[in-house]
């Protein structure tokens, strides 16, 4: 929490450096929890399709 | 150097090295033809292919350059991460040349050149490309090496036994099941990775301290260490020149256009450029925070001679037991997932288009994926052999640059040119593939034996600045004074 209330404060002098760490923590933790899940999904259905009859190559 | 790595840590670490080869080798069985080893027979899609570009972008070597960039330029020295998601984001929006490529349905970028420019620029290409991949690379080992060493205080002798083994475990499963078990491991990779850098970016906040960070920064670079206009080592010519590589890179680099050509669709390969850009934004941030905090709590003693190895020195000293343990987990997952795509990717070159003209008959799958998986054995071995005797002069991030420019410049000259510009031709293409290779070689070589050997080191920025200009107009004045032949549009 000390931290943030760092980053705050110093808002006014370096804003672009602020705004960027804390998009990318927030970015990066969101989009990693959201990859996980969706991403095996995502490979549940390549190897299912994998394992079937295939079409001609696109 | 004292460091926290303990048999909790040792214990993290090999469940997770377990886990990935099980992984790797068990969807071998999935591999039917030379298009499924070499793309996942093209059935990826979105969120897999953010998880794998993610994971293969971020090596150790990766978080080497970025947090000497840190440590050596302040917060500055994330410029180039801020540009390649620019670039990537507006690439991804637009479907520049990404969209074509794609839709064409080739293998490799040199297979779509070979339809406008002829078979031997395909081949040219596919050599270019190949040596600048193989240069860029090679360095990979050595610096992942140097980075395990130093976090985990381990004995300096054992750095070859190492990374050989870590290779041949990444080498054992990307040759069984090439595209697919990289892509299956990216993913596992990807999620280990990024608990690791989260939770140590966290660590080493809560533990420096922002204001820390930013006063050390002010008392080392001035302002220079915030704005690349105002830094020394930086300027304009920095900034240009990481606009034109890292553009180049979204185009063309071989791992990241691998991900598009194995997407589902263009669609969906826009998709995975617009949802990954802003990772390389983290991507150099990330480890550059953990350079700074380097430059802030290391003594000049403790730095030593090359501020490289700053970063792991320091985590060595600061990150807790079991805490190190999930670190290296994800620094090995990072340098995993990097060294399977950069194998398997360039070897897709070697085999599609340097070995094009010895395939002119109709080879059988079983001959393909047994030449595929041979290619990828012996890049493996380059990787040994070169990685143990090269030493890098200047900073990292630098030599990346200048080795990837021997083909950037020239490929990305020549993508834009098929896909938009019909008068360009097979003398354009030559010529600009002469020229984007012949500059950056030039640099290397004077940078090591002169002469002007201190100017050459001094501004290789403005040296590939400078390639960048000359091969595009090679490829406008090559093209222009091709006699004109009619049938060729833009692909």
């Amino acid at each position: 929490m000390n931290v943030l209330t760092e980053m705050f404060s110093s808002l006014d002098t370096h804003w672009f450096w602020v705004i960027m760490t804390v998009a990318c923590l927030v970015w990066y933790s969101t989009i990693t929890v959201y990859v996980a899940f969706k991403g095996f999904g995502d490979i549940r259905r390549m190897l299912k399709r994998m394992s079937g009859p295939r079409g001609p190559a696109k | 150097m004292t460091s926290t790595f303990t048999i909790l840590d040792g214990g993290i670490v090999g469940l997770y090295l377990l886990a990935t080869m099980v992984a790797g080798v068990m969807v071998r069985r999935y591999v039917r033809g030379v298009e499924d080893f070499l793309l996942a027979g093209r059935e990826m899609d979105v969120y897999l292919g953010i998880a794998s570009l993610a994971a293969t972008e971020f090596g150790i070597v990766t978080c080497m350059y970025t947090a000497q960039n840190g440590f050596d330029k302040g917060f500055a020295g994330a410029v180039p991460g801020v540009l390649t998601f620019l670039a990537m984001l507006l690439v991804g929006i637009t479907g520049f040349c990404v969209k074509p490529l794609r839709d064409s349905g080739v293998i490799t970028i040199p297979e779509l050149f070979e339809k406008k420019f002829g078979p031997k620029v395909r081949w040219g290409s596919g050599v270019v490309i190949v040596l600048g991949g193989l240069l860029n690379m090679g360095v990979f080992l050595r610096t992942g090496g140097d980075f395990l060493v130093n976090v985990s205080g381990m004995d300096p002798g054992y750095l070859e036994l190492m990374m050989t083994a870590l290779l041949v475990g990444v080498a054992v499963y990307t040759i069984l099941g090439g595209m697919l078990s990289v892509l299956v491991t990216d993913f596992l990779q990807f999620v280990v990775m990024s608990v690791g850098l989260i939770a140590t970016t966290v660590f080493i906040l809560d533990k420096v301290g922002w204001d820390t960070l930013v006063r050390t920064v002010q008392v080392t670079h001035g302002d220079g260490g915030f704005d690349p206009f105002k830094n020394e080592s930086m300027g304009w010519s920095y900034v240009i020149f990481n606009i034109l590589l890292n553009t180049a890179a979204v185009l063309t680099w071989q791992t990241q256009i691998a991900r598009v050509l194995a997407a589902k669709d263009s669609k969906t390969g826009r998709k995975i450029y617009t949802g990954t850009s802003f990772f390389f934004v983290a991507r150099f941030l990330i480890p550059g925070i953990w350079g700074i905090a380097a430059l802030a709590l290391l003594t000049p003693d403790q730095v030593g001679d090359s501020s490289l190895l700053a970063m792991p020195r320091m985590l060595g000293m600061l990150i807790p037991a079991g805490m190190m343990g999930l670190l290296i987990a994800a620094m090995l997952a990072a340098d995993m997932s990097t060294d399977s795509s950069y194998m398997l990717t360039w070897g897709s070159v070697i085999y599609n288009d340097i070995m094009a003209p010895f395939r002119r008959g109709k080879w059988s799958e079983k001959k393909g994926l047994f030449w595929n998986r041979t290619i990828i054995a012996l890049i493996g071995v380059f990787l040994l052999i070169y990685g143990l005797w090269y030493k890098i002069e200047g900073d990292l991030w630098t030599y990346l640059g200048i080795t990837g420019t021997i083909y950037l410049s020239s490929m990305s000259v020549l993508l834009i040119a098929c896909c938009y510009w019909k008068d360009a031709n097979s003398w354009g293409a030559t010529a600009a593939i002469i020229f984007g290779a012949l500059l950056p070689v030039s640099t290397i070589i004077l940078q090591k034996v002169g002469p002007y050997t201190e100017w050459f080191m001094g501004n290789g920025t403005l040296c590939g600045i400078a390639t960048y200009v000359v091969v595009a107009l090679a490829m406008i004045i090559g093209s222009l004074l091709k006699p004109h032949q009619t049938g060729k549009a833009a692909v």
